[in-house]
């Protein structure tokens, strides 16, 4: 039975190492459902979230720990969706006919709202998890979406621990 | 410089901290190679690279390059040197062609775990991404077959860069790492002082050495508890230089020992509780008796296919300790009950204290009962046979008494890389060095070549097939030039061989084009100014094994073998390790 893991990666911010990070789940023939990078709080150390399905616990540890081995990778984590609060964001587009039928529908969802308009689109935002967004995006459907882009899945662990923990080192200086 | 209104000098603005005589990218690199004890390169030039090698010209006293004839040749004589010597062996080629010709050595390298530094040349920092001429994406192309790669845009880097690629090849599991210099860092100047400091540490690479002592006591609990353990020897054992430790480790438990194809040697195989060679091709008890066994220690190796055949079949009746420096090789194939992430040399040492003496000869003599088996239906007719055509077996076995087992053996892949692994009585570490988990022939030539500069006090002798020579063959220009000694067996059955045994045992012999048409080998060694003999009598064996030991130059001896020869024992593919064939 295939779950979701998400993997969250702390690197170093080097050229290339996207390309190797990426490499070790091509070996493998694991597609990645989604991916997130971005600068942390601390200068000079990225965090990628990558989402994967996997239909084994083992299979995803020996990722975890192929990544581990890439040198600028300072940490690696993998977790089930229950150990995680996680979101991502969608952007939809439909025609300025549908406009009004669209906020009906928007209006019975929370986190939703409407991001830009004029007299030939609308441009609505839903923060949600990645079923919220899908449930939204069947209710929308029947209106004609013109075009939908979703974020990739971020997420944070629900424990007490944080890169402080994680990364334990003081050599970088605090750059909130 | 003079004011040209007066007579006096104008001081010209210094640039904050420059120093006295700037120094360019290029000599920076030497200097930094020269910093870390480089004494060899292996490296052939090109416009990408001149500037590097221009400034090499001015240290020719202090660091030897050898010139080679394809920088496939580069990255195996590097591969040859580290292997031998335990340095990183390094490379210097141009962009483009140069640097992909690397790619069969660095994957090589990577899968063998041999420190390799090789630096690339690269077209100018503007031209980048322009598909300029001899441009290419070395580090996009390496990327999967490399331990870290960096591509240098800023001169001033170079020292930092050469430090921490030094240390990553080097250091844990050892593997290639590679440096793509763009001509225009090559050429710049350095606009700080040029100072030099080794690396010691990267906050994010933390390799362990020391093993966990909660890990060294549980193993060693199920060490003690056994009742038929078994070892098994990998290269770790020989890149962390732990033979002692590994010779106390095995006498005082008693244990048996058979050796990986990359840890043959790490044990002389004439003590007493050397078992024998795993794998595919390996022996008969070895292989049989894994799964009798009640703890199997994996020391220094990962539990490859070749290893461990069918792994739903392997050690059945086993726990298991596995002791390796990469953490992400435990529990790769194999579970284990009992990992030691660390150093060989120091998880041997920790445990020598917590392990009790034992004596296992009853099990071990369970080893030497097969062996009489293997030797009557393999063994026997491959080492004295007493009449047809040369066989492999006894050119090795004669070669190793006339070397006394302490030669350094490079062999290539395929039948004879078997045979030699098989039948030569390795008494001397470091004695076998081979392609091991990537096969890839043509490594012999040349990876001889680099084994005999690194080790130059140490007999060299390369046992190649007739296939796997034509692929580097150019080498032996690289060798005539260097003037070294080095010896070649080429063992010709006309035939890719390996390939052949395997489409006559499971393809119903249907030979798909692995027959060779052979040139003559004497007639292109000596047109490379290499003396050489061929031989194909039994009765000319023995003089021309001594005609080639005793030559100070570098010799070719081709022996015709037997063409449809087959190596056995054998684990068939898909097999488990209980059902290797005697024939």
């Amino acid at each position: 039975m295939e779950k979701l893991y998400t993997i969250c990666i702390f690197t170093e911010n080097t050229l290339g190492l996207l390309n190797r990070i990426s490499g070790i789940f091509t070996r493998r023939r694991i597609n990645i459902e989604s991916l997130s990078v971005s600068e942390t709080e601390r200068k000079g150390v990225s965090r990628f979230t990558i989402v994967i399905k996997s239909d084994e616990r083992e299979k995803v540890e020996k990722i975890v720990r192929q990544i581990r081995k890439i040198i600028e990778v300072l940490a690696v984590f993998g977790y089930e969706d229950k150990d995680l609060t996680y979101n991502e964001l969608a952007f939809f587009k439909v025609e300025s006919s549908s406009a009004l039928e669209a906020k009906k529908i928007l209006a019975g969802y929370q986190r939703a709202k409407v991001l830009f308009e004029d007299q030939r689109v609308l441009i609505i935002e839903k923060a949600g998890t990645e079923e919220e967004i899908y449930s939204f995006f069947k209710q929308l459907k029947p209106l004609g979406i013109l075009e939908f882009v979703r974020s990739g899945r971020i997420a944070l662990p629900s424990n007490e621990r944080g890169l402080a923990q994680y990364l334990p080192e003081a050599e970088w200086v605090d750059n909130i | 410089m003079k004011d040209q209104r007066s007579d006096t000098l104008i001081e010209k603005e210094s640039l904050p901290q420059a120093s006295a005589s700037p120094m360019t990218g290029s000599e920076a690199t030497i200097k930094s190679l020269l910093e870390e004890g480089v004494d060899t390169i292996f490296g052939y030039p090109g416009g990408a690279i001149m500037p590097v090698y221009d400034a090499l010209y001015h240290y020719q006293d202090r660091i030897n390059h050898i010139l080679v004839r394809h920088e496939q040749g580069a990255a195996h004589a590097a591969q040859g040197y580290a292997r031998i010597s335990g340095k990183p062996g390094v490379c210097l080629v141009t962009s483009g062609p140069g640097a992909t010709n690397l790619v069969t050595g660095i994957t090589d390298a990577m899968m063998d775990s041999t420190p390799l530094v090789c630096i690339t040349g690269q077209v100018a920092a503007g031209l980048l991404g322009t598909d300029a001429f001899q441009e290419a994406d070395v580090i996009g192309i390496t990327a999967p077959i490399t331990k870290w790669s960096y591509q240098i845009t800023n001169a001033d880097e170079i020292p930092e860069i050469v430090a921490k690629a030094f240390y990553i090849a080097s250091s844990g599991r050892p593997g290639p790492v590679l440096i793509d210099i763009t001509k225009s860092a090559q050429v710049a100047l350095m606009t700080k002082e040029f100072t030099y400091t080794r690396c010691e540490k990267i906050i994010s690479y933390r390799p362990r050495l020391q093993p966990k002592q909660d890990q060294v006591e549980q193993a060693a609990a199920l060490i003690n508890q056994a009742r038929k353990p078994y070892l098994f020897v990998g290269h770790g054992v020989l890149i962390a230089k732990a033979e002692e430790e590994l010779k106390a480790f095995v006498e005082k438990t008693g244990i048996p020992a058979a050796c990986t194809l990359l840890g043959l040697s790490a044990i002389s195989v004439d003590h007493p509780q050397y078992v024998g060679m795993l794998g595919m091709h390996g022996n008969y008890s070895t292989n049989k008796l894994i799964n009798e066994a009640d703890l199997v220690i994996g020391l220094g190796m990962r539990f490859d296919d070749r290893v461990t055949g069918n792994v739903a079949g392997f050690a059945t009746k086993a726990r298991v300790v596995h002791i390796d420096i990469d953490p992400s090789e435990i529990n790769k194939i194999i579970h284990a009950d009992a990992p030691v992430v660390g150093d060989a040399r120091e998880a041997l040492k920790a445990l020598l204290p917590l392990v009790e003496k034992r004596d296992h000869s009853a099990w071990i003599d369970a080893f030497k009962q097969l062996d009489k088996e293997e030797f009557d239906k393999v063994v026997k007719d491959d080492l004295f046979p007493e009449s047809g055509q040369i066989k492999m077996g006894e050119v090795i076995r004669i070669l190793s008494e006339k070397t006394h087992g302490k030669a350094a053996i490079v062999a290539d892949v395929g039948q004879h890389q078997m045979e030699a692994a098989r039948y030569y009585r390795f008494s001397q570490t470091d004695g076998y060095i081979t392609s091991g988990g990537s096969g890839t022939m043509g490594f012999a030539l040349p990876a001889a070549f680099g084994a005999k500069v690194g080790a130059p006090d140490r007999e060299v002798v390369a046992i190649i097939g007739d296939g796997c020579f034509q692929m580097t063959l150019q080498e032996l220009g690289t060798i005539w030039q260097s003037e070294l000694p080095v010896k070649i067996i080429i063992l010709n059955n006309n035939y890719l061989g390996m390939v052949r045994q395997w489409q006559q045992l499971f393809f119903d012999r249907r030979y798909s084009f692995v027959e060779l048409k052979n040139p003559d080998f004497i007639t292109i060694a000596k047109g490379f100014g290499i003396e050489g003999k061929r031989i194909c009598d039994r009765e000319e064996l023995d003089g021309a094994l001594d005609t080639l030991i005793q030559s100070e130059k570098a010799f070719l001896l081709e022996i015709l073998v037997e063409k449809e020869l087959n190596v056995f024992p054998m684990v068939p593919s898909g097999a488990t390790v209980s059902d290797i064939r005697l024939e």
